[in-house]
């Protein structure tokens, strides 16, 4: 099953928040960078010119997650891009000394004419940063500073 | 009086409240808030559990303050205000924001309401091409890692080598647009690809370039408006806000995961992770410092390069020159960092979180041509509703630390603002109100309406009141750029 997310009003008054969920860590993953794509652009105004392919890997499934979407913020300024989707593959190592995340991010240079963007988020912040585990899969609590 | 955050909250005057140590296990000091009572009942439950939690922090001295435009913000309350002793203090970037060096640039010119509005269409389609704004955008100055480096190290000072500004720029800026100890060494590869295409771009969120009027009945003292080149006369003067864009952010949260697991090995626990901190004089502290230092030199610069644009599109539509048009800088000044500073009592490393440096009259640290009425302090309310120039008291150098509020402070979500205007009719409405508006995001546009910011003139006139800033003037909008 897709995951889904959803903005958050009352949690950052001069930010933006969301909550991700998924039954799968796959589908977590894929919920919280559909929620960061569509805060920067409208994904159906990015065209598909733009692509690069990330390895990750981090000793804690929070942080994998955390630093994926801070990875996202960071391309968007280095490289100029705003994003239509990314494909991703999230396991644990063989041994569970860590987890590893593979994406292909699938973009665009910015385009103020033709691209509905939206906020220039600036990072992703710890504050009441959470993923837990719940009954039926997993969810995501994410602030982002913009 | 007890209000709905379950401590107790003891007035001191008509404008400033203080929670006292005992209602918080931890604190060190008390915790003092600047507010009228309808300013204090307004305020949000996190600025009085953030600000007490800043009262907990090593080193803190006299008092953890909160400004009238306070809100909630990641660790420190926006409006935050808090003096360590540099020796067993600490310094931490939940104190400074992820926008290092965020602040306020007012450039006066002699023209009048008259003479622009004629050509304001005009005017705010050149200040709009020229000056990039929104997501992803690029600024016009190409730099090499070598150059930018030199940017991080002397800040305005580059830009005004280079031919971005005037050499009498430099004394209107805080700091001269130089903050020593930058050390590049210490800043990260990526805050390094973050920043280098930034500079000279405005950024999105609540940033903004206004042009804007001072007419004669809204100077508040007029000898210290003439001092800083306002006649009153419906004059235009151009308000910038920004800051150090994606490079400061990533400085930020580099050195926010160092001093995460700095605090285990000093023995340091805080209340709210997004204070991560570290002692100043540490390792790891003297590194920070050194790379926000980097990171306020390129906001100035950032400013610096703003301003030479907004002159060449003020040159170019009024086929003048920026000098005949009167363009001088009337002050720059930072609301997001940390200082070392002197006051009477000692020096002390002053964080400013979304709070304005406000010195008083005499201060040494001021240019000649402020010296004897005190620091311009600039505060930028909500697009539809206008800003505030006031000048530092020396109450503000015995009281605050030398501070003051930044701007109006939001009450409403982002979220809850797009929900209740929608862009392209605010910007209909605001041009029938003589405010023209350039925007890259109309989503952008809705989060930034003057109905989700707290009324600035309460604000103002909270610190006015106080006596840590007195007012000048005010100065409405009539036309704004957002990214």
């Amino acid at each position: 099953m897709p995951g889904t997310f959803r903005f958050l009003d009352e949690i950052a008054v001069a930010d933006m928040a969301f909550e991700a969920e998924g039954d799968s860590l796959p589908a977590l993953f894929d919920a919280a960078t559909q929620a960061l794509i569509q805060s920067l652009a409208d994904p159906a105004t990015v065209t598909q010119t733009w692509r690069q392919t990330i390895d990750m890997e981090e000793s804690d499934i929070d942080t994998l997650l955390f630093e994926w979407l801070n990875r996202l913020v960071y391309l968007k300024d280095a490289q100029a891009v705003v994003f239509h989707h990314a494909t991703l593959a999230v396991r644990a190592m063989p041994d569970h000394s860590a987890w590893h995340l593979q994406a292909e991010l699938v973009g665009a240079p910015v385009d103020q004419t033709t691209q509905d963007l939206r906020s220039d988020v600036k990072g992703v912040t710890k504050h009441l940063y959470a993923v837990t585990q719940t009954g039926t899969g997993w969810k995501a609590r994410v602030v982002l500073d913009v | 009086m007890t209000l709905n955050t379950g401590m107790q909250v003891n007035r001191i005057d008509d404008y400033l409240w203080e929670i006292p140590p005992s209602e918080k296990a931890g604190m060190l000091v008390p915790a003092r808030i600047y507010a009228s009572p309808a300013i204090l009942g307004a305020m949000d439950r996190g600025v009085f559990d953030q600000v007490t939690n800043v009262a907990c922090l090593p080193g803190i001295h006299r008092y953890a303050l909160c400004m009238p435009d306070g809100h909630w913000g990641y660790g420190f309350p926006i409006g935050g205000v808090a003096a360590f002793d540099p020796e067993d203090g600490i310094i931490s970037p939940g104190g400074v924001g992820y926008d290092i060096n965020c602040g306020m640039r007012l450039i006066r010119t002699d023209l009048t309401l008259a003479e622009v509005q004629p050509k304001l269409e005009l005017l705010m389609t050149e200040l709009f091409r020229r000056v990039p704004a929104g997501v992803g955008s690029r600024g016009f100055v190409n730099v090499n890692r070598r150059e930018f480096r030199e940017v991080m190290r002397k800040g305005a000072a580059w830009c005004v080598a280079k031919g971005y500004g005037w050499e009498e720029d430099l004394e209107r800026i805080e700091e001269r647009g130089c903050l020593d100890g930058a050390a590049p060494a210490h800043v990260t590869d990526y805050a390094i690809e973050r920043g280098i295409n930034q500079l000279g771009t405005l950024g999105s969120g609540n940033h903004y370039l206004e042009v804007q009027v001072v007419s004669e009945k809204r100077i508040f003292d007029r000898g210290t408006a003439a001092a800083m080149g306002l006649t009153g006369r419906d004059q235009i003067v151009v308000m910038v806000h920004c800051g150090s864009r994606g490079f400061g952010h990533q400085v930020a949260s580099d050195y926010l995961k160092i001093f995460e697991k700095a605090m285990r090995r000093y023995g340091i626990s805080v209340k709210d992770q997004q204070l991560a901190c570290a002692p100043f004089r540490s390792p790891e502290g003297q590194d920070y410092f050194g790379a926000m230092n980097c990171a306020a030199n390129t906001a100035f610069a950032n400013r610096q390069v703003i301003t030479h644009q907004i002159r060449e599109a003020f040159a170019a539509v009024f086929d003048s020159t920026p000098h005949a048009l009167g363009m001088q800088l009337i002050y720059d000044v930072t609301h997001n960092i940390a200082k070392v500073e002197r006051y009477g009592d000692g020096e002390w490393l002053v964080h400013r979180k979304g709070a304005t440096r406000a010195f008083g009259p005499g201060s040494a640290e001021l240019p000649d041509c402020y010296r004897a009425i005190g620091q311009p302090v600039i505060c930028g309310g909500s697009m539809e509703t206008g800003s505030y120039l006031l000048v530092g008291t020396n109450r503000a150098m015995h009281d605050t630390f030398g501070s003051t509020m930044h701007g109006s402070g939001r009450t409403m979500s982002r979220a809850q603002a797009k929900r209740t205007v929608r862009g392209e009719q605010l910007l209909r409405d605001m041009k029938q109100h003589g405010i023209l508006v350039k925007a890259v995001s109309m989503s952008g546009l809705a989060e930034e309406a003057g109905l989700a910011y707290k009324n600035i003139s309460e604000v103002v006139n909270t610190v006015d009141q106080a006596g840590i800033t007195k007012k000048v003037a005010e100065l409405k909008p009539i036309g704004n750029i957002k990214g």
